[in-house]
């Protein structure tokens, strides 16, 4: 193909932005090397940090590249037209920015940069060496973007850049069109993801991807230095706030999953859901052992090797997320960028270079001869840490189960995929016992004294309190069992590993700790994790629809799985389950549809005692032709959330379906004439007079009062079996010389009235078959015509006129014309002169009440002289056919599901408290450690 | 206490809760399993999981107003025998468009698969999507 010169392309963009990527690439290589000299040479510093900065301020121009072809619609950039749309919201540009694998990759290396800037301005050996490995990783990263291709073929290329121009991606004719731009629009972001989480989720969960690499690089440094000891404070510090945010980011994913995406969940163990958690779980072993590395010297080997862990299962979960391997089985998976082979070799190469560094620095590291004795507190946090180390291993176990499906297809083709029957159940299963552990240990653990110290005389007090602790418990256990459902043995443990873990820790908070906010940090924390657990069991097991239509029930109904929602009828309430519910009202926002249920809470005799309104809506595609997902509404209360999902019946989720509905309907001609009535089975009707340029209402037809021409046929119906009367105006429409139905459906009797298109030319007489004849008046002239008298009363200029829309220099003139008919009715017409651009044109005016097409043709100025055409309009057919349907479906029904989930509140206060406990840990160390105290 | 230990007492724990992790994963691979077919579901009468392919050309049945928690299919397993399905539980969106159906339940008498869960597999949606030329459309 030749050279085209397209037009309107900002090319300067994308050339800049490569240019940056790869200035990006080489200066991290640059600065890497540099802060590697600079251990032996001080005088490399400068040059590193130099560096540095300009990796820095390349990635941020990136980013804001990016962000600015995006906000103008640069639709020639592929990014952009994947992820914009001429009417996405402003408000979600951020959300597109990272909806897809280049933004968050850039996003990922963002958080990179800011950390690293922060971490450049500290002292201590450990700071170039940690700068050396964060760099290395933001070159693994910026290599995803530089967009190189190997000369061994397509296969091999070296990142995507993201200035791909989208004629470059997609092979198609348009683009021999120089002006393609003008011709085509973005996609948009996914409705699925136009949700505000989506704004700040992923912000929170990168910079806590982004800090994972810290503990990682500090333990690498300290492994090259050899010096474990000062490394040891601050290592924690950056830990604690690494794990604060993760935790943060993990929570927030909780949190949108329960208010969209799924009906009433917050962990669906997900394989993206579990491999973002496994690093957090390995952080805070490595917390732990942290933590007895600084009081006894025990325990640094494990602490980098959970550190280490922990950035290699993250690297783990990027790759599952991002190499599509999980294909559909979750709903984090991005769609594929082709670059798998280079995501495994950045895997590799860091888990080689951690495990080279362990290896060749370990001998390094302190040992200490005695053991940790078994009444010491380090000794059972060493244990707890390995727990939370164990139920890592297992979900990655678990969720590798694709992987190991790949790797086994690679040495047997017929290999037959496993899969998990029930993932839910599988890791619930396993997962209790390491809250029963975790639970019971943290309440045993915390009362013990680092080395066991006095021991003898402890002894009885520890006892004394863990005896009585642990006596609180089984009697709440026993009391709060008989209050809530539980379904299983094993779950009478895991309440009392709750309650252990909650009593234990406050009575430490209490009775020991009296201020110190550094533990305190740690009790509050543990206390958290058992509100989490009484969270979990009362609204995991507790939970409980409303909407069970139980008089519905059909004849295999099996535990649980049967009966879950209800059928809503606008303006019918309906009772189930202790509930009223009214659907009262829908409303379109922007492409979301929202239901207005109205909730009644009644006693046994019917005595309303609350009431609430929920808002669940369904998102429609960007191009309005389906409803892609349904978002369910949340009624809040401190104790429980009513949970509600609702959407309308099949036939109206899509385009499709609509159209195979209305292709079924058997309609049937009814020849009726004005003021007639008719009867049916169901129903009586009676037919009015058409009503010519109708306003049908903006609901359903858009503006009607635009249209060229409108006709209305009235009809007042009677439903036989409630005596109920209504009016309804199914009628036709012209514009632009395309005739549209507006059909009527009338819900109560499952009927469709449609008008035929034909009625136009029936109803009205055609243009050409008129016999117009030309009268001349002046102002307040009258004249006979065929025993009409028409009279001219006057002039109407405001220019506010039927059908008619002003333009720029338009001269327009209606007349008021007084018709009295030869039976003696008096009518007003007003025909409309209009002078555009010095051409005449006239809009008719028709009255079917006294027959006349009248048009204003011609002004003389001189002799004031106006100049109509009339018409008489000579139909006898008075016949009008409707057609009518039977056995339609209700469109004005919702299907609806409620759910009462009973203490979902202590799981966000568990979880707020276990963050909030490791803030207070980090603020009071980042205190003690300015005033100097150890 | 004065044991004899060859071994840090924090190694024996490590190497007792990683041989615990064995056992866990030996017993959790009995929830990992292929699927099923009709003929095997009929002959055992257990509970399985099948896998297969909607049948596009018999009828779908869902009538929310009748009862918006029943709903039935046919569905052709992966050696191509085809059964009517009936779930309880209101019909998904997308359901026509869906690749893959994996269906858990049992036959019953009726020689009908009565499910009580049921995954899609759908396309991805916005993998195979053609330019949006709905200017160009509009323009012509």
């Amino acid at each position: 193909m030749d050279e085209i010169s397209y037009i309107g392309e900002h090319l300067w963009l994308g050339q800049l932005g490569h240019f940056l990527v790869v200035l990006a690439f080489v200066s991290s290589l640059f600065a890497a090397w540099s802060f590697y000299q600079s251990q032996k040479d001080d005088s490399w510093a400068k040059l590193a940090k130099f560096g540095y900065h300009i990796h820095g301020i390349s990635i941020i121009t990136v980013f804001g590249l990016i962000l600015y072809a995006m906000f103008n619609h640069y639709y020639e950039y592929d990014y952009v037209y994947r992820t914009v749309a001429d009417e996405s919201l402003t408000h979600y540009l951020l959300a597109a920015f990272w909806a897809d694998q280049e933004g968050s990759f850039l996003l990922w290396m963002f958080w990179h940069v800011i950390l690293g800037w922060i971490f450049m301005q500290k002292d201590g050996r450990w700071v170039a060496p940690t700068m050396v490995t964060l760099i290395l990783i933001q070159a693994f990263l910026i290599s995803m973007l530089l967009g190189i291709y190997l000369p061994f073929g397509d296969d091999f290329k070296i990142g995507s850049n993201p200035f791909i121009l989208v004629r470059d991606v997609y092979d198609a004719p348009i683009f021999s069109n120089a002006d393609y731009l003008g011709l085509i629009e973005g996609r948009g972001l996914n409705p699925l993801l136009q949700n505000y989480w989506m704004t700040i989720h992923p912000p929170v969960i990168f910079l806590g991807f982004a800090s994972t690499s810290i503990p990682f690089c500090m333990s690498i440094a300290s492994l090259s230095t050899r010096e474990h000891l000062p490394i040891l404070k601050p290592l924690l510090k950056w830990t604690l706030f690494n794990a604060f945010i993760l935790g943060l980011g993990i929570l927030m994913g909780g949190a949108w999953a329960y208010e969209a995406l799924t009906f009433g969940g917050y962990w669906a163990w997900d394989p993206v859901e579990n491999t973002s958690l496994v690093p957090w779980l390995l952080l805070m072993a490595g917390i732990h052992t942290n933590l007895i590395a600084i009081s006894t010297r025990y325990s640094i080997k494990t602490t980098y090797v959970y550190y280490m862990l922990a950035f290699f299962t993250l690297l783990y979960s990027t790759f599952l997320t991002r190499s599509g391997i999980l294909g559909d089985t979750s709903v984090h998976a991005f769609t594929t960028m082709g670059l798998e082979t280079q995501l495994v070799m950045f895997i590799l190469f860091f888990i080689g270079l951690g495990l080279f560094k362990y290896l060749s620095g370990r001998s390094s590291i302190p040992r200490i001869q005695k053991e940790e004795s078994i009444q010491s507190r380090e000794f059972w946090m060493f244990v707890g840490a390995l727990i939370l180390f164990f139920s890592g291993f297992l979900m990655t176990a678990s969720t590798s189960l694709p992987v190991y499906n790949k790797i086994v297809e690679l040495f047997n083709p017929n290999h037959i995929p496993l899969a998990i029957d029930d993932p839910m159940h599988h890791h619930n299963k396993y997962q209790i016992w390491i809250g029963v552990f975790i639970g019971l240990l943290t309440g045993l653990a915390i009362l013990l004294r680092y080395h066991g110290a006095n021991w003898a005389q402890y002894s009885r007090k520890y006892l004394k309190h863990t005896g009585i602790t642990l006596g609180i418990s089984l009697v709440l256990t026993i009391l709060i069992s008989q209050a809530i459902r539980i379904i299983g043995w094993q779950q009478y443990f895991f309440l009392l590993a709750g309650l252990f873990a909650i009593i234990a820790n406050l009575d430490y908070l209490v009775v020991f700790v009296k201020g110190n906010m550094k533990t305190a940090g740690a009790a509050f924390s543990h206390m958290g994790f058992g509100v989490l657990i009484l969270g979990i069991m009362i609204s995991g097991l507790n939970n409980r629809t409303i909407t069970s239509s139980f008089f519905e029930q059909s004849d295999f109904a099996e535990g649980d799985a049967a009966d879950k929602a209800v059928i809503l009828i606008k303006d019918e309430p309906r009772y189930s389950s202790g509930y009223w519910m009214h659907y009262k009202d829908d409303t379109l926002v922007h492409n979301l549809r929202k239901y207005e249920i109205e909730f009644t809470k009644v006693d046994s005799n019917n005595v309303p005692l609350r009431q609430f309104t929920t808002r669940p809506n369904v998102i429609y595609s960007n191009d309005f032709t389906k409803i892609e997902a349904p978002n369910p509404g949340n009624h809040r209360t401190l104790l429980y959330d009513v949970f509600t999902a609702a959407g309308p019946p099949p036939h109206m989720w899509d385009i499709a379906n609509v159209k195979a509905l209305e292709d079924s309907l058997k309609y049937l001609s009814h020849l009726v004439e004005t003021g007639e009535t008719f009867e049916e089975s169901k129903y009586l009707a009676t037919v009015g007079t058409p009503i010519f340029n109708y306003d049908f209402g903006e609901e359903d037809h858009g503006d009607t009062t635009q249209y060229d021409l409108t006709l209305g046929i009235p009809l007042d119906v009677v439903i036989k079996r409630t005596g109920e009367q209504m009016r309804v105006v199914p009628g036709l429409g012209l514009k632009n010389a395309l005739v549209f139905q507006f059909p009527v459906v009338i819900n109560e009797l499952g009927i469709k009235i449609k008008i035929p298109e034909a009625a136009f030319s029936e109803i009205f007489t055609e243009e050409d078959k008129l016999k117009y004849e030309d009268i001349r008046l002046r102002q307040d002239e009258f004249i006979v015509w065929n025993d009409y008298k028409i009279q001219l009363k006057g002039f109407d200029r405001s220019g506010n006129y039927r059908n008619y829309t002003p333009r720029e220099g338009d001269i327009a003139l209606a007349a008021e014309l007084e018709i009295t008919t030869p039976d003696g009715m008096v009518i007003s017409q007003n025909p409309l002169f209009i002078l555009r651009n010095a051409q005449q044109f006239s809009i008719k005016d028709y009255s079917p009440e006294s027959s006349l097409h009248i048009r204003f043709s011609n002004i003389d100025p001189n002799s004031e002289t106006m100049t109509f055409r009339v018409a008489r309009d000579d139909r006898s057919q008075e016949a009008i056919e409707l057609l009518i349907a039977e056995d339609v479906p209700r469109s004005d029904i919702l299907i609806v599901e409620a759910n009462i989930f009973p203490g979902i509140n202590l799981v966000w206060l568990g979880c707020l408290m276990m963050l909030g406990g490791i803030v207070m840990s980090l603020i009071s160390r980042r205190m003690s450690a300015k005033n100097g105290i150890s | 206490m004065n044991l004899t230990f060859y071994m840090k007492r924090t190694h024996l724990a490590a190497i007792l809760i990683l041989g615990l992790g064995i056992v866990f994963l030996v017993f959790a691979s009995n929830d990992f399993s292929t699927f099923a077919s009709f003929e095997s579901a009929q002959k055992s009468g257990k509970r399985v999981k099948i896998a297969g392919q909607l049948s596009l050309s018999d009828p779908i049945l869902y009538d929310p107003e009748k009862d918006p928690n029943f709903f039935s299919f046919f569905m052709v397993d992966e050696k191509g025998n085809k059964r009517k399905v009936v779930i309880n539980e209101p019909k998904r969106r997308d359901f026509e468009r869906s690749e893959q159906i994996v269906v858990t339940g049992k036959m019953n008498d009726k020689n009908e698969f009565e499910a009580t869960e049921m995954l899609l597999k759908c396309p991805s949606k916005y993998k195979e999507e053609e330019l949006a030329l709905r200017k160009q459309a509009a323009a012509m």
